[in-house]
């Protein structure tokens, strides 16, 4: 017999598969089926699973082209030689031992969540549970950085971004309480179609900045800032 | 119509493609899926900026995460647009927690079935007889069933907002929801 409990947790169903509830309520009802009897939780588990795959056809109805340069960008997640080259081409900014830090602590999480063993940094920032994005304009393209607080660490893509003229590069500066600190440069040369930067110490930066500066780069912004792409 | 049934076992193929760290096959994913989660993600969050942001957490997350989909628990598809939806809401949320409720309500009032004309595709992988189908189902529940629907999936809401929002206790929302889905499913013949 299905007892009044287990007919309000079938209800429950609904809502649950539409997300139309707070994630406090959602674990709540996690709890309540796997205590359930097995009927009642192979009963919900179908409903949800009925739901998602009307929802799906229902897609249909709002389907909408996305922007042409946004390919690019979900694309570029799946370049782990790239990511692996710069990473190590960018590395004179990033102690060592942060960078082994940092990894180490991804580790645990990372063989939990994909059984994958090619745990780039960026596919650390990736499985964070924190992971945010923001994108900004930059010359004329789109500079965007994916970061997780958790990693303490961030990954930057910029797409179809030209590099900076001659004798200049782009310098990267994260924004704290104490003014910017560098982050690297990029000259001409680095600066491809489409390029990838890892920042391995966020610390309480709030934003990443671009500037164009002079030479190799500068201890501090001698220019007006291109972009900025806050940590909010 | 075996439009959705086919794009998804395609799906289920190349998703197993991708677990190994195939990149064309994610492309490959990306162009089957992005008017579709695209265009869920931009009714939810209903902002350029934020939906191109989301997207791209949705396909990063879709990478790194395609080894844990199991056939077994449903179409790729649907696991795709759940995780989408899921995602979608999320981001509707974190940034209306600071605004005044009223304009997230505001926001929910999404017209489902006439929608604005100028912001859906006629495209090549939705077949436009499936999208047609899909409006005349959503367009025979009732109008308090559908409004349930707009104010949740579209608007984020949980139904116990929902239930606020409509002054309607909250057993008859999720009754309401219910039936909603029940209809829907019947009448796509949805599994």
């Amino acid at each position: 017999m299905t007892e009044p409990t287990d007919f309000e947790l079938l209800e429950l169903a609904t809502p649950y598969a539409l997300h139309a509830m707070s994630h406090a309520e959602r674990a709540d009802i996690d709890r309540r089926v796997a205590a359930a009897p097995a009927p009642v939780a192979a009963a919900f588990a179908d409903e949800v699973r009925g739901i998602r795959e009307a929802m799906a056809i229902v897609s249909a109805a709002t389907a909408a082209e996305p922007p042409a340069h946004l390919r690019a960008e979900a694309l570029a997640v799946a370049q782990p030689d790239r990511t692996h080259q710069l990473r190590w081409r960018t590395a004179a900014f990033v102690s060592a031992a942060a960078a082994i830090v940092v990894g180490a602590a991804a580790f645990g999480v990372g063989v939990l969540m994909r059984p994958h063993p090619t745990q780039t940094v960026a596919e650390q920032i990736m499985t964070a549970p924190d992971v945010r994005t923001v994108s900004r304009p930059l010359a004329n393209g789109t500079a965007t950085v994916m970061f997780s607080r958790d990693r303490n660490a961030g990954m930057l893509v910029m797409n179809n971004v030209p590099p900076p003229a001659p004798g200049t590069v782009y310098q990267m500066w994260l924004i704290g309480s104490n003014g910017p600190t560098s982050a690297g440069t990029m000259g001409t040369a680095a600066v491809a179609p489409s390029t990838t930067h890892m920042f391995n110490n966020l610390g309480s930066s709030t934003a990443l900045a671009f500037t164009v500066e002079p030479g190799n780069g500068s201890p501090q912004p001698t220019s007006a800032i291109l972009a900025e792409l806050p940590f909010g | 119509m075996t439009g959705p049934r086919r794009l998804s076992s395609d799906l289920d193929a190349l998703l197993r493609h991708v677990a190994r760290g195939d990149r064309e096959a994610f492309a490959a994913v990306y162009d089957l899926t992005k008017t579709r989660v695209y265009g869920l993600v931009v009714r939810v969050l209903r902002d350029a900026g934020y939906s191109e942001e989301t997207t791209q957490e949705i396909y990063l997350e879709l990478w790194r995460s395609a080894s844990e989909y199991d056939s077994a628990k449903g179409s790729a598809l649907a696991w795709l647009l759940t995780m989408a939806h899921r995602r979608a809401v999320d981001r509707v949320r974190t940034e209306q927690a600071g605004t005044r409720r009223e304009s997230r309500y505001g926001a929910a009032n999404v017209d489902l079935v006439s929608g604005p004309a100028g912001d859906t595709v006629a495209d090549s992988a939705i077949a436009a007889d499936e999208r047609r189908r899909v409006l005349a189902c959503l367009d025979a529940l009732t109008d308090a069933q559908r409004e349930c629907i707009e104010l949740a999936y579209y608007g984020g809401l949980t139904y116990a907002e929902v239930s606020q929002r409509l002054a309607t206790n909250l057993s008859t929302i999720k009754s309401r929801m219910r039936d909603a889905l029940r209809g829907l499913r019947n009448c796509l013949d949805a599994p």
